[in-house]
């Protein structure tokens, strides 16, 4: 009898359990999963959204990839903005977050705050900003023409080298006070005794910061890695609102080049952006894999 | 406590929403406040003046052409207009196109009293689909050139001598404004723009031939890009990075002594309250010489399937729009809205001058410029095609061959449209 | 007396440090600042790059209000937001709770099931996402706002990893104490986790103001016009008066600056226990 009842307040737990994750994750399954099934469907048709009609050969949007000349470049921006601004980024969030986390440090509170605020920002002040910092008559070419680094205005957002530096750079300022904050967060959970083992060791500033730091901040790299990696590979906004994409295609990335093929132009082509997306979707899924391999070491 | 609160919130919407559906009024979506926004309170107030004083418009500005565009093909797909209001602004070029795939979306202006043969050709040409009429014109989007007569001058010319000629002579002149005075006679938007576009339509040449484009082969449009490209490099034409470097930096910057596009773009220029009195307007150069004239970007309004009111709808914009003095005085003075309809093109306000223009009468010029365009094939891929010819563009700029970007600019459209049946 | 020079000799040491985050921290907030000036100047004068205060901000106020309706679209933002951070955090929490607390093999496949929603591009969705929103009927309602955003795959992990920090001691007193596992959750859970609610709030708030791509989609119309539409709307017209939108600009940047500000202690604290 006893036991019963026992067995009864335990399965009365065990729904509980159920019934508090169930909401979050009908949600997720209804407004992620489902709408992905749906946009595959949409990536084995063509023609205007009110007239869809199979595809022939059915995988055609998938497989005309390949001759897609503005898509190709597209990946390799993306790829190269991936391969440069995210280590950066780390970096120096990792960088800023041991400098903020020295207890002797003053206004502490004052810098984070600071350093955080930029992606507090709303998109359209942060490019419009940039765009006119970045004008050839603008304030960064005033500076430089005042130092006497550069003899004539340059076209900062007009060549296709710099405009993927500004890119870089504007990503830079707006994600990593950003991602400083998860180091920061981080960096408190280690105990202090844990460098005094190290100082007693006799290892200085940088050692300690390689063999004790980061090995410690491997799970928030790892977080933080996945989220960059993410947002990088669908990066759109700084595309569409800084360069438009150019010079000549020049700093267009994937999810514009889909945005351009679904809604940019007039006459949306919802099939192939869609089979477009889906190539997205497998690539943010193999790096974010590799990296929870590569990340995860400790045994 | 904040399900009460959430409740009295929802209240309040729902009281707010029904109080703004009243029986004598239209939702109408147009994109560019100071301009067609300003046509429509004008036309607003002359319906409520003359015909209906329970009348009112309910206009919402959204954030560009593209707007209308994406809800129709979001729509599209699921069968739903719902989103759509009363009467929308949409685009010349675009509407054949969106007729014709979303026939859902749109009404027709049949049985509307309108006097069609006082609507110009041109106008009339874009918005009427298989014989049946569709859009009440707005504005006509014909092309200005207009020149800074006092840089002009420093540089030893006068506008008349800007009428009719080469573009050789343009970029010989270009090249004496920049050396006087350090300003580049013409801009553009280097992300794609309109500028190839306007200067092959003045020659009564077409990006497109049969539904195709028409670039790999099309002289004339070699020779434009060449010739812009040569006027990049003498510092007489500046490529923008996109629009708003084009009218932000290089317009009101005041950057340049010359403006080409269609006459929608005065407001941008008038921005710039130190130059009043210095501007004059002219015809396009062409070619081989000759005035050249040009349309770009001229846009009418549109019922849609989603319209609760249909009769009201056509009577409103039969009344207003297909030619009502009132409107179009009050849409010229308040938004620089030049006219479609030749009777009220005619209104004395189109003969006063204007000061910024040196008093130029500048409205009269610009519906006499708009009756001598000839109309040139137009396609729904125009904006695919005008950013491969941007891409081309920046490629030439920097050394490559001028057949083979322009080769590639064909290819890269023609894949677009491939994509989608074409 | 001894520890004064102490004292200054490690300030002293920190000095590369303080220049390091001095300078970071101005390129940080000098963009910011120049939103300020904009919004005092005239259009011209923000076109030409002109970085200090101006005159123009009552005229610059004057245009934005007689252009649109700014105190309806911060209204209709606010209210959008707040019942999206609500809705979210309470969902999410439940989730987060559950997942952690109620562990056990299923459960732990499902979570990492639902990890995968975060690789979802929204490109791919919103199209799919719009026809049901009106199958639904729910097409310029709030409920069309905020459906997509509810339930996260990152506010769940959030929640699942601070849980970590609840005692499971107090939920087995708890149910000793007769408490109903629901009950456990609002009067034990919810107290204890202030700051992971303060940090959530703060995150998904930013979210939903900022929101532009789906709102867009989903609603039409100027009584369900938002901010990022609003000022958006202002900054695409053929002719753009800079100076009233960076009025509108500096409108629609505040609440998130403001709610920072407010939040940030609990905002640190509630995200040191997401990362443990």
């Amino acid at each position: 009898m006893n036991k019963k009842r026992g067995f009864g307040l335990l399965a009365k737990q065990k729904a509980a359990g159920w019934a508090f994750l169930t909401p979050a994750s009908l949600l997720i399954f209804a407004m992620s999963f489902y709408p992905m099934v749906r946009a595959f469907i949409t990536s084995l048709q063509t023609g205007p959204a009110a007239k869809l009609k199979w595809a022939e050969p059915i995988f055609k949007n998938y497989t005309r990839m390949v001759n897609d000349k503005v898509f190709l470049t597209a990946m390799g921006n993306t790829f190269l903005y991936l391969a440069i601004q995210v280590p950066i980024m780390l970096i120096l969030a990792i960088l800023l977050a041991q400098l903020l986390n020295n207890k002797d440090l003053k206004f502490r509170g004052l810098y984070r705050t600071l350093i955080f605020l930029p992606c507090a920002t709303s998109l359209v002040s942060y490019s419009l900003i940039f765009k006119t910092l970045f004008a050839r008559e603008g304030l960064i070419n005033s500076i430089l023409m005042g130092l006497g680094i550069i003899q004539e205005n340059v076209n900062w957002l007009g060549t296709s080298t710099t405009a993927k530096a500004v890119i870089i750079i504007a990503l830079l300022w707006r994600w990593t006070g950003y991602n400083m904050v998860f180091f920061l967060a981080g960096l408190q959970n280690i105990e202090y005794s844990v460098y005094e083992a190290a100082s007693i060791d006799g290892a200085n500033g940088w050692k300690t910061f390689w063999h004790v730091t980061v090995p410690l901040l491997r799970p928030v790299i790892v977080m933080t890695g996945i989220m960059s990696i993410n947002g990088t590979l669908q990066l759109f906004d700084e595309s569409v609102n800084l360069t438009s994409g150019g010079p000549a295609n020049a700093t267009i990335t994937m999810s514009h080049y889909i945005y351009n093929n679904a809604l940019g132009q007039g006459v949306a082509n919802f099939g192939y952006a869609s089979a477009l997306s889906f190539i997205v979707f497998i690539l943010v899924g193999i790096l974010a894999f590799i990296n929870l391999k590569v990340g995860d070491t400790r045994d | 406590m904040t399900k009460k609160l959430l409740a009295l919130i929802m209240a309040l919407c729902l009281v707010l929403a029904a109080t703004s559906a009243l029986a004598e009024t239209l939702t109408v979506t147009a994109w560019d406040n100071n301009f067609n926004g300003n046509a429509l309170r004008a036309a607003e107030a002359d319906y409520k003046a003359n015909v209906d004083p329970d009348f009112a418009l309910d206009i919402t500005i959204g954030s560009g052409s593209s707007d209308v565009e994406n809800a129709v093909t979001n729509a599209g797909s699921s069968g739903d207009y719902s989103l759509l209001s009363d009467i929308v602004l949409f685009q010349d070029r675009y509407i054949k196109n969106f007729v014709e795939n979303y026939p859902d979306a749109w009404v027709s202006l049949e049985g509307a009293d309108i006097n069609w043969d006082d609507i110009t050709a041109v106008k009339q040409s874009y918005s009427t689909i298989d014989g049946v009429h569709y859009g009440a014109p707005v504005d006509n989007g014909t092309v200005i050139t207009a020149y800074r007569v006092d840089l002009l001058q420093e540089a030893g010319y006068t506008i008349e001598d800007m009428k009719g000629i080469t573009w050789d002579k343009f970029l010989e002149v270009g090249k004496a404004v920049y050396a006087k005075t350090g300003k580049a006679l013409l801009s553009m938007d280097g992300s794609g723009n309109d500028l190839p576009y306007m200067m092959l339509q003045a020659e009564g040449v077409s990006l497109w031939k049969d539904g195709k484009p028409f670039v790999v082969g099309n002289e004339k449009l070699k020779r434009v890009i060449e010739i812009l490209t040569e006027m990049e490099k003498e510092h007489v034409l500046i490529l923008a990075n996109d629009w708003t470097g084009y009218t932000n930096e290089t317009i009101v910057g005041d950057q340049v002594a010359g403006v080409i596009n269609g006459n929608w773009i005065i407001p941008t220029m008038t921005q710039v309250t130190e130059n009043t009195g210095k501007w004059q307007i002219t015809s396009m150069p062409t070619l081989d010489g000759g005035e050249g004239y040009a349309t770009n970007g001229g846009s009418s309004l549109y019922i849609t399937g989603n319209c609760k009111n249909v009769e009201l709808a056509k009577k409103f914009l039969a009344y207003t729009f297909g030619g009502s003095k009132q409107t179009y005085d009050e849409a010229l003075r308040t938004g620089g809205v030049v006219t479609c309809s030749i009777s009220a093109g005619q209104s004395e306000v189109y003969g006063e001058g204007v000061a910024f223009f040196n008093n130029q009468p500048i409205y009269k010029d610009i519906t006499e410029m708009g009756s001598k365009i000839i109309p040139v094939e137009e396609s729904p891929f125009h904006y695919v095609l005008r950013g491969y010819l941007g891409v081309a563009m920046q490629q030439i700029k920097d050394g490559a061959d001028i057949d083979t970007a322009l080769k590639e600019a064909e290819d890269a459209c023609l894949f677009y449209m491939e994509g989608m049946g074409y | 007396m001894s520890r004064k020079p102490a004292v200054s000799h490690i300030q002293r040491k920190l000095i590369p440090s303080y220049i390091f985050l001095t300078i970071v921290a101005f390129l940080s907030v000098f963009p910011l600042y120049w939103m300020f000036t904009a919004a005092t100047n005239t259009s011209v004068e923000v076109a030409r790059g002109k970085i200090w205060f101006g005159t123009n901000l009552v005229e610059n106020y004057k245009n934005l209000i007689a252009t649109d309706n700014l105190w309806q679209a911060m209204g209709n933002s606010f209210f959008y937001a707040v019942v999206q951070t609500l809705a979210a955090l309470l969902v999410c929490s439940l989730a987060g709770y559950g997942f952690e607390l109620y562990h056990d093999k299923g459960k732990d496949k499902l979570f990492a099931i639902l990890l995968l929603a975060m690789m979802v591009p929204q490109v791919a969705t919103l199209i799919p996402l719009f026809t049901m929103v009106s199958q639904l009927k729910l097409l310029n309602t709030v409920w069309a706002f905020i459906i997509p955003g509810i339930s996260t795959p990152f506010l769940i992990m959030m929640f699942r990893q601070n849980s970590r920090n609840f005692p499971i001691d107090t939920l087995e007193a708890s149910r000793i104490d007769g408490l109903s596992e629901i009950g456990i959750f609002f009067r034990m859970y919810f107290p204890m986790m202030k700051s992971t609610y303060a940090a959530a709030a703060v995150i998904t708030f930013m979210g939903a103001w900022n929101s532009y791509m789906w709102p867009r989609t989903v609603m039409k119309g100027n009584s369900v016009k938002t901010m990022p539409i609003l000022v958006a709307n202002m900054s695409n017209g053929y002719t753009v008066d800079y100076g009233m939108l960076m009025l509108g600009v500096l409108f629609a940047s505040l609440p998130t600056i403001l709610i920072f500000f407010i939040l940030q202690k609990q905002f640190a604290e509630g995200i040191t226990g997401s990362v443990k």
